[in-house]
């Protein structure tokens, strides 16, 4: 449903993004977590249609997302880490935008505001929501018609707790829709919850990718536990580190290998 | 095409509940009406200028003002463009999201300039008669033809510049130049230029400017070249009867051709 066939981005010369495979399956959860800079946001903007790929090419449900944009994107939701519209842009015509660019009934852009908490303020702006309001209202929109791919950047930031369980909820709902869902979090429970695999990335490099339990062995950390149980933190932190200090080109593990 | 239409509409409703619009209709209504009002005549009472006269006061007025709030709010939108990373990722066309932007910045604020410009209408008419009213109507024309162009042009500024500031800074400076600059360099070429010659460079110049091109227009309108300034005073002997078409097709092209290298540009741009 998602596949990237080495896709790289480079701003001004500088790459943000080497060379990076990967595919996702309809009903497959994949996470992308790593530092700050590791290349996590510039995959997804590129699927999302946002960046342009320096190189390598990326398909959704078999589109190109460069040469035949329009009908990827209309595979795709999008939540974003920017607020992505303009402040003064009031709920019901956002909403609305996107249920006819979508082929989805006006009643349906109602029901995502109810969704996200907000059916009782569709005249309000998205300037005057709470950055959680905000968040529910995007993740809501994002799923919003019939997307076979949902890519969201950090979803769970600046959510309470009862917001992180609505965003798992949504996670799986789209999951049990058969929709391929590729997401970046710095949430690490919520990864090892959600997530059916997870790529490590450092530094726009791949430098790890696996279940959980692949990760774990490959970090050399013992997993017995189901989740939310096994150690992510100290997994994350052992794969990061080696990360860094690996070869470009070098991957800990892939899910093939440990097939 | 139908996205385009629903980005249109969603463009315009933002755009309608900005402030913009209604500061434009008022200002324009105010400065219409006080050109309208002559001075104090012998018998020292006020009096209003019929539609003749108005039109060819107001000319200078749209010619020096439309351009810059257009150019300005052009600049501004196009910058802006580079924020629209959620409508970027919806199923549109990059050039579809600057046109939308066009379409709904031209309408409000041409909206806004026909209530400006109608409510002076309705004094004038009311106080001085409707004759010459035609010259009036053909006044609002011209000032949604350059309207448009500088919308255009502003919006291909803020996608290109990308930074508010810069975009709105290059945006005045285009200002002078299309306002003073063009015309300094019509006098330079009158003045360097055998007759002749000078003629076919004044109008290549006419066509260079969107705001030279709309004051020669109006002009050619209201055949007052009379009142014409360095560039409009060839008017007529240089264009002759074509000249109106062919100012208003480098109108249409100075809107058509911005728009387009803004649609491109922002179609091969990062957000």
């Amino acid at each position: 449903m998602i596949r990237l066939e080495q896709l790289q981005k480079s701003y001004g010369g500088r790459p943000a993004l080497e060379p990076f495979s990967l595919e996702v399956a309809a009903g497959e959860v994949v996470a992308l977590v790593g530092p700050n800079g590791a290349g996590k946001s510039t995959t997804l903007r590129s699927l999302a249609g946002v960046v342009r790929p320096s190189g390598g090419r990326a398909f959704i449900a078999g589109h190109d997302v460069v040469t035949d944009g329009v009908a990827a994107r209309n595979q795709v939701g999008y939540l974003s880490q920017r607020l992505g519209v303009p402040a003064n842009t009031v709920l019901r015509d956002l909403a609305e935008l996107v249920a006819r660019v979508r082929g989805v009934a006006p009643a349906g852009a109602l029901q995502a505001l109810t969704g996200a908490g907000l059916g009782d303020r569709p005249g309000s702006t998205v300037g005057e929501l709470s950055g959680g309001q905000r968040q529910r209202l995007m993740i809501a929109l994002a799923t919003l018609g019939p997307v076979t791919a949902l890519l969201l950047d950090e979803p769970s930031i600046s959510l309470d707790a009862e917001g992180s369980d609505e965003v798992r909820q949504a996670i799986g709902e789209a999951k049990r829709r058969g929709t391929a869902v590729l997401f970046a979090s710095h949430q690490l429970h919520d990864v090892a919850l959600l997530a059916d695999r997870i790529v490590v990335m450092v530094q726009g490099r791949m430098v790890a990718q696996g279940t959980l339990a692949q990760l774990a062995q490959a970090a050399g950390v013992a997993c017995d536990a189901a989740p939310p149980e096994p150690p992510i933190d100290r997994i994350y932190r052992i794969l990061v580190s080696r990360g860094r200090d690996s070869a470009p080109g070098t991957l800990t593990l892939l899910r093939e290998d440990a097939a | 095409m139908s996205h385009t239409l629903s980005l249109c509409r969603f463009e315009l409703e933002a755009a309608l509940r900005g402030r913009t619009a209604p500061i434009f209709a008022a200002g324009f209504g105010l400065a219409s009406v006080a050109v309208a009002l002559v001075g104090l005549s012998a018998g020292g009472v006020l009096a209003v200028q019929g539609f003749a006269r108005t039109s060819v006061s107001l000319l200078e007025l749209v010619v020096w003002v439309v351009p810059i709030l257009a150019l300005i709010s052009g600049a501004v939108a196009g910058a802006d463009c580079h924020e629209l990373e959620f409508t970027a990722s919806l199923p549109v066309r990059r050039p579809a999201i600057v046109f939308s932007r066009w379409i709904a910045s031209t309408l409000t604020l041409g909206a806004a300039l026909l209530l400006g410009l109608g409510a002076a209408g309705m004094v004038i008419g009311l106080l001085a008669g409707s004759a010459d009213g035609w010259r009036y109507l053909r006044l609002i024309g011209v000032a949604l033809l350059v309207l448009a162009a500088s919308l255009a042009l502003g919006l291909w500024i803020g996608v290109a510049v990308r930074s508010r500031l810069k975009a709105v800074g290059i945006a005045v400076a285009v200002w002078f130049v299309l306002v003073i600059g063009v015309d300094l360099a019509a006098i330079g070429a009158l003045s360097v230029l055998p007759p002749g010659k000078a003629s076919v460079w004044l109008s290549v110049l006419l066509m260079a400017s969107p705001v030279d091109a709309a004051r020669a227009l109006g002009l050619s309108l209201f055949h007052a070249d009379v009142v014409a300034g360095p560039t409009g005073a060839a008017l007529r002997a240089v264009l002759g009867q074509a000249g109106a078409w062919a100012l208003t097709a480098a109108l249409l092209g100075w809107t058509v051709v911005p728009l387009t290298l803004a649609g491109r540009r922002f179609s091969r741009s990062d957000l």
